[in-house]
């Protein structure tokens, strides 16, 4: 797996924050952690390795990236918003069965999405474009998708 | 091609009793008219190991905070403890109950445009050996049949899913007829791509409705 470690990823948010990163990325950045730790738990089913694998692979960059491309240009976010992140960790963390654990990989980024503020359906902008798209109906626009037309008011 | 009800075996018995449960009704009535980030609320709680319900509402702040309008808000707390009666089912239950709620959310929001809907029914071609598995939901409306199979999540997606629908897609082209076949997983669109990338199974002519976009279901045109 691409996971890295969790203490490497600690170690790399620590030193982010020495350099001066801003709030918003050092929460992102507790989140990120928190789904390796997730995916360490889930890769020990092992006919659903690969499955894993992709997942990691295409939101732990997502999730990440909502620390660096904040949807208003400011650094900071509200004190609401890191509690949900830091509950949302909370949660996962209480997760033992690594069946679950798969199950939680694919929600939690969407979880934090959705507390941050951001989108992590889309590749983040390090990634390469891949993976088969499912045919079948279109899908729906990118602002379809966005928990912020939601939060606006849209049902 | 035609439509028959299936048999009722041993298992289809319990888990129509919880088909049948008014929870079942209850969450997906919710789920029906919900936003999309209610919808990974929903999916959140009854994937959930807490059951305060403080604790989520500190996890969905711009659902359930005080900042959210009161009318949304409302409307989220009811999902919420709905989804926490689920979640208190204990393990076993609620994985029934989960499949259970996107079968009856994907019938209802399909009632929405057709009077022909139904569950649990299966599809006969002459000459060609019946599937054992029922469809969970069917549109059976002249001319433009869809039949739907529903998964609570990205990794219900599997081979036999897929054959099984792509089969009685192609064996309804023998007949001349155009069967939409679509599986709807109550899961992010994006990690339903990631499976579905995988799997060698022919799905080229089956539609994926994934939790994003599950209210498309409700618009004619498909």
């Amino acid at each position: 797996m691409t996971c890295g470690g969790k203490h490497g990823s600690l170690l790399q948010g620590r030193i982010g924050y020495a350099w001066g990163v801003t709030e918003r990325a050092q929460v992102a950045e507790r989140a990120a952690v928190a789904y390796e730790a997730l995916a360490e738990l889930a890769e020990t089913v092992e006919d659903e390795w690969q499955y894993v694998t992709d997942l990691v692979d295409a939101y732990l960059p997502s999730i990440r990236a909502l620390g660096t491309t904040p949807a208003g240009g400011a650094g900071s976010i509200s004190p609401e918003a890191e509690a949900a992140v830091d509950e949302s960790i909370a949660e996962i963390e209480l997760i033992a069965d690594p069946h679950k654990a798969i199950d939680w990989l694919s929600t939690f980024p969407h979880v934090i999405a959705l507390a941050l503020g951001g989108d992590v359906d889309a590749p983040a902008a390090a990634e390469e474009p891949g993976g088969a798209a499912a045919t079948g109906d279109s899908p729906p626009e990118p602002d379809e998708y966005s928990p912020f037309r939601v939060l606006r008011g849209g049902r | 091609m035609r439509f028959q009800d299936a048999a009722r075996d041993a298992r289809a018995v319990v888990y129509a009793g919880i088909q049948a449960d008014p929870l079942v009704a209850r969450v997906a009535s919710l789920l029906a008219d919900a936003t999309v980030g209610e919808r990974w609320l929903a999916r959140a709680v009854m994937n959930g190991e807490r059951t305060d319900p403080a604790g989520w509402r500190r996890i969905f702040p711009t659902l359930l905070g005080v900042a959210a309008p009161a009318e949304a808000r409302d409307h989220a707390e009811q999902l919420l403890a709905a989804c926490l009666q689920v979640a208190n089912r204990g393990e076993q239950a609620r994985s029934s109950y989960r499949g259970a709620v996107v079968e009856d959310l994907t019938a209802r929001l399909l009632a929405r445009r057709s009077a022909s809907v139904r569950r649990e029914r299966r599809v006969l071609f002459d000459g060609v050996p019946a599937e054992i598995h029922p469809y969970d939901v069917t549109v059976e409306a002249d001319g433009k049949p869809e039949v739907y199979d529903c998964k609570w999540g990205a990794r219900g997606i599997n081979a036999d899913v897929l054959n099984q629908l792509d089969d009685a897609r192609a064996h309804s082209a023998d007949d001349d007829v155009a069967l939409h076949v679509a599986i709807v997983v109550f899961d992010a669109r994006r990690s339903c791509e990631l499976r579905l990338s995988r799997s060698t199974a022919r799905h080229d002519d089956t539609a994926l409705v994934a939790l994003e976009g599950i209210e498309s279901l409700s618009k004619v045109g498909r």
